[in-house]
């Protein structure tokens, strides 16, 4: 595996997967309308290299009134089908704003699809700022940062999420940064479990 | 024909053992397939990725 790190920047090529082409799909949206995002969650381990599927990627993408939202939505709906909400009223209002998820897939299809959210607690907003560029190919995506990811793994806590950890902790092992990565584990309070899944040798 | 199982305390014991022993395994399998995954190009190990999603 190649990959070129920077300051909050890694760079890779690979052969994308049907599952890339949607992610960028989606993003190229939100790029498209300025909206500020972040990638969470098992995406990011698929994305470099577990082998596993996903029907969902997670994102957050940032707090934006009304008006804006509707922009990206009337935009967005020309391609892709909301699976949740009626409109975009019903969106904003019922589910983002109240701490819920609205999911899009590609028109006619029910998966993959794409889990926005605002962010509302000091994890996702913390998520949204500290984010990772990914340069795939020559296409741009914002991730969450990897020491946060595999730390809220743990917490998440199915033996999927724990294997997810194990995995972005072997491969970015000699990048990560190990005392960010311990404090994160720390005030997610998931010592036991990183002992058990990340530190303990199999 | 008898269809219930009947597990006594030690056969759930040995259930859980066995799952125990399953999830360690996998981490096994983690752990030998990210080694593989870091000395291999990408356009191999994305090809192999793309194969087992596409099936």
């Amino acid at each position: 595996m190649e990959l070129a790190f920077s300051k909050n920047k890694i760079s890779f090529k690979k052969e994308l997967s049907p599952l890339d082409r949607f992610v960028l799909k989606f993003v190229k949206m939100l790029k498209k309308h300025k909206i500020d995002y972040v990638i969470i969650s098992g995406y990011i381990a698929i994305l470099f290299g577990r082998s596993r599927e996903t029907e969902d990627v997670d994102f957050f993408i940032e707090e934006m009134p009304f008006s804006k939202f509707q922009e990206f939505w009337n935009d967005l709906v020309k391609e892709f089908d909301c699976l949740n909400a009626a409109d975009a009223k019903d969106a904003y209002e019922n589910y983002l704003k109240e701490k819920l998820a609205i999911r899009f897939a590609l028109k006619n299809t029910f998966i993959p699809n794409c889990e926005i959210k605002f962010p509302k607690t000091k994890y996702n907003n913390y998520s949204l700022i500290n984010k990772v560029e990914v340069l795939l190919n020559s296409n741009k995506l914002n991730t969450s940062e990897i020491e946060l990811q595999i730390a809220f793994k743990l917490k998440l806590g199915s033996e999927k999420d724990f294997e997810d950890a194990r995995h972005l902790y072997k491969v970015f092992k000699e990048h990560l940064d190990i005392d960010l990565l311990k404090s994160h584990i720390k005030e997610l309070m998931v010592q036991k479990e990183a002992e058990r899944i990340l530190w303990k040798n199999y | 024909m008898e269809k219930l199982l009947k597990l006594t305390k030690s056969d759930l014991r040995e259930l859980e053992e066995e799952k125990k022993r399953n999830f360690e395994q996998r981490l096994q399998f983690i752990d030998a397939y990210a080694a593989w995954l870091k000395k291999t190009p990408n356009k191999v190990w994305s090809r192999q990725q793309n194969k087992l999603s596409s099936r």
